[in-house]
């Protein structure tokens, strides 16, 4: 049961990380002189969704009893 | 030579993890990763702050110079004026006396995990050091705020905003819940470093187990994990910088006011251009 869990953040993980992705290049293709700007919000946001992922597996999966 | 290598490897394995207390339990299972003891913690973090002090002694050499020389000083500077630029952007004019904290702290974590490339562990893959510099990267938050809007106005500054007397629930409520955010930046600032760091050397020591039933002497024997390592050095850089980015980003909440603003938008554009994203 747990790999299947992990596997399920994993995915929601995946799927934040793309959608900020997508939106940064996006916004940094339409208008390449706001890299500088884009980069740290994106960056900011992008360890917030990570976080999420590392708690579900260090602090979820280490207290999981099958 | 081969035999005072190997009995470095000994002393690192040895000296600094639970497997010497534990007697010998560890072994199997987790396949090699060990948490850090109290003994190693203190070695491998003093080993880290003196290599950056003799880099720093050393880089000092030509500081008196009307132009900076030295080879070692100029990638100091550099450094210093990525760090700078970090924090005078999302800060803002008045981010520079926050400097000395920020440097050190990347400095610290950065050399931390560089280190965590090479070796079997590292300060920043032991939660109880990330902790311990998330407490005080906190800690100097909430004394930076008490000296920006005195001690009341700090504390003032958890309760949100100036309701009407009626709604005073509320406003307690708003202040339990921001207190609890305060305890959690510590939770996430170090949990975030500690789950990057070490999971990249469980990662590492996951796929070096992928060869080992294979008859082949090449494959057996070929360290899968060290693919890892662009993206494990990517890592490095990544996690010191939203670490960095993150301390400033809490300085500039506490710190930012109506008085400073003027003070901002006077210092150019890129300051308070990038401030506002950052903060809200």
């Amino acid at each position: 049961m747990l790999p299947f869990a992990l596997g399920l953040a994993a995915i929601g993980c995946g799927i934040g990380l793309g959608l900020i992705g997508f939106a940064a290049m996006n916004g940094m293709a339409r208008q390449p002189e706001a890299i500088g700007k884009l980069q740290t919000p994106m960056l900011i946001a992008l360890a917030f969704v990570e976080l999420v992922f590392l708690l579900t597996v260090f602090v979820g999966a280490g207290s999981f009893k099958p | 030579m081969q035999d005072l290598v190997l009995n470095a490897q000994w002393f690192l394995a040895e000296a600094t993890t639970h497997a010497a207390e534990a007697g010998g339990e560890h072994g199997g299972g987790h396949g090699g990763h060990a948490t850090l003891s109290f003994m190693g913690l203190m070695i491998y973090t003093f080993a880290i702050a003196g290599l950056i002090m003799i880099l720093m002694a050393f880089a000092k050499k030509g500081l008196k110079d009307r132009v900076f020389k030295g080879r070692l000083l100029q990638y100091f500077e550099q450094l210093h004026g990525f760090v700078e630029n970090l924090c005078v952007g999302i800060i803002g004019g008045h981010g520079r006396k926050y400097m000395p904290m920020i440097y050190t702290l990347w400095l610290m974590i950065f050399v931390s995990n560089l280190v965590a490339l090479a070796f079997p562990s590292s300060p920043t893959a032991d939660l109880s050091f990330n902790l311990g510099i998330a407490l005080l990267a906190i800690g100097y938050v909430q004394w930076e705020g008490m000296k920006a809007n005195g001690v009341f106005g700090h504390w003032k500054h958890f309760a949100g905003p100036k309701l009407p007397i009626a709604l005073i629930p509320i406003t307690l409520m708003i202040f339990v819940i921001e207190l609890i955010s305060e305890v959690m930046k510590n939770v996430s600032l170090s949990l975030r470093l500690f789950g990057n760091i070490d999971g990249g050397h469980q990662a590492a020591t996951a796929m070096n187990e992928l060869g080992k039933e294979s008859n082949l002497f090449l494959v057996k024997y070929l360290p899968f994990g060290a693919f890892l390592m662009p993206i494990k050095m990517l890592t490095c850089v990544v996690q010191a910088l939203i670490f960095c980015l993150l301390f400033c980003v809490y300085l500039s909440l506490v710190t930012h006011h109506d008085h400073d603003d003027h003070a901002d938008h006077a210092h150019g554009e890129e300051g308070g251009a990038n401030a506002h994203p950052a903060t809200t």
